[in-house]
């Protein structure tokens, strides 16, 4: 019971560390906060939305984002965020990282 | 208004003014979103679904925080130094309470009562003095944590060489414990002189009563007293810039000169001016020196001239300290450069 505990809170530490270049991979093309969310889950990486909406903002002040509001269907306003020029190049790199990680934990755990 | 409003408003009321409208149409843009959804093959208007969503999306303060991160009065990057001068200043404390209980309790009756007394009116005392340092302690930090800018201690800790372990301290980095020791220093004069004159004075146990002789300072020193704060608030402003500037250059060593030179000309012309405090023998009736209160008063108007004497002498020192690191050559670098 404590061992599963401790494996949660790593996990979760493992998983927050890897989510500004799963939310930076999925912004190629315009999404709205919960389409992202939806995506992101449907391809198995589920966030919570208290931990996606302010990643988003911060992601969008360090440039790495452009976002706008827009009323697409006549009801109400969203927010949509793109992946920017700054952010294409940091992902490319971050993308070359997790690769080597990928490699180098393979290693570690085979 | 909604439920949904209402929970939008609340979440508001922990947000920063400046993003709350933004954080705020983007809650209420997700939330929408999600009752969307969940609405799908149930009654447009089904309270229960959004109670459901809005305790899923979590409580108002929590979803506030995860926008606004952790706020500190006193952070991370202050604590230590907060840590070692609170724990100084209640050192200091605890040890002049003490001392003036040992006197007390030397000069009191033995009987077990009186030694109680004795006892219970130190421990308020130095309960009531521990309190004040403290919270004078804790805004003074909380101010300097909110003034003073991060990107120095991202800096200082960038910048940090194992080199500079061998060598010796360097005369142009600015001593942080010491300065911030002096601004809570001044703030606490200022406090003391400003707003609670009445506890300049000159106390006593004898058998378990405590005398207090006050006020003991003249008219004369009192109409010094927006001299003095000028110079404090100066000197204060003066030691947050040199915090946040973190090494001293040619400015801010002239600065610091004409403000010690500043000290020394009101000290001096305190010096010389009429007296500063005027403790009467009478005043010293009913305490233990009252057999030698001529002596004693005589001896206890001079501490003003003590006191500004070594204001003089200190200041005069710290100049001269001043001069000479402006007068010294100093290599640019450190290290001896290769070309």
């Amino acid at each position: 019971m404590e061992n599963d505990e401790l494996v949660q809170n790593m996990l979760l530490e493992l998983r927050r560390g890897v989510l500004s270049i799963a939310v930076l991979s999925q912004l190629s093309k315009e999404e709205y906060g919960y389409s992202l969310l939806k995506a992101l889950s449907d391809q198995g990486m589920e966030i919570d939305q208290s931990t996606l909406y302010p990643l988003l903002r911060r992601l969008e002040s360090q440039g790495l984002l452009q976002s706008d509001w827009r009323i697409m269907d006549e009801t109400r306003p969203r927010r949509y965020y793109v992946i920017s020029p700054q952010g294409k190049a940091v992902l490319t790199k971050l993308k070359r990282e997790w690769s080597a990680m990928v490699e180098t934990m393979g290693q570690l755990l085979s | 208004m909604n439920l949904i409003d209402k929970y939008i408003a609340e979440v508001g009321k922990h947000l920063p003014r400046k993003n709350r409208a933004d954080i705020e149409a983007e809650i209420r843009s997700t939330l929408e979103d999600m009752l969307e959804e969940r609405k799908q093959g149930q009654a447009p208007e089904n309270e229960a679904l959004v109670v459901e969503l809005l305790k899923e999306y979590g409580a108002p303060r929590k979803v506030a925080e995860s926008y606004i991160g952790p706020r500190y009065l006193i952070g991370p990057r202050m604590y230590p130094i907060f840590e070692m001068v609170t724990r100084i200043v209640l050192v200091v404390l605890v040890a002049v309470a003490l001392a003036g209980l040992g006197i007390g309790l030397a000069r009191s009756s033995v009987s077990g009562p009186e030694v109680l007394k004795t006892v219970g009116e130190s421990a308020l005392g130095l309960f009531s003095g521990l309190i004040t340092a403290f919270g004078n302690i804790v805004l003074v930090f909380a101010i300097l944590e909110r003034v003073l800018p991060s990107k120095e201690f991202e800096k200082e800790t960038e910048d940090w060489d194992p080199a500079e372990l061998a060598n010796e301290p360097d005369q142009d980095r600015v001593k942080f414990g010491e300065q911030i020791f002096e601004i809570i220093f001044l703030v606490l004069f200022l406090v003391i002189l400003n707003l609670y004159p009445g506890v300049i004075g000159f106390g006593f146990f004898d058998e378990g009563n405590w005398t207090f002789i006050s006020p003991i300072l003249t008219g004369v020193f009192f109409s010094y007293l927006p001299w003095i704060n000028i110079l404090f608030l100066l000197q204060i402003v003066f030691s947050v810039y040199l915090l946040r500037q973190g090494w001293w250059n040619t400015g801010l060593r002239i600065g610091n000169i004409l403000l010690e030179l500043a000290s020394i000309a009101l000290a001096v012309v305190m010096l010389r001016g009429p007296a500063l405090m005027a403790l009467t023998p009478q005043q010293l009736a009913g305490t233990p020196l009252a057999d030698a209160a001529d002596f004693f008063a005589k001896g206890a108007n001079l501490l003003p001239a003590l006191v500004l004497t070594i204001v003089i002498v200190v200041s005069s020192i710290e100049v001269a300290q001043m001069i000479y690191h402006l007068v010294k050559s100093r290599p640019s670098f450190p290290y001896p450069v290769v070309k």
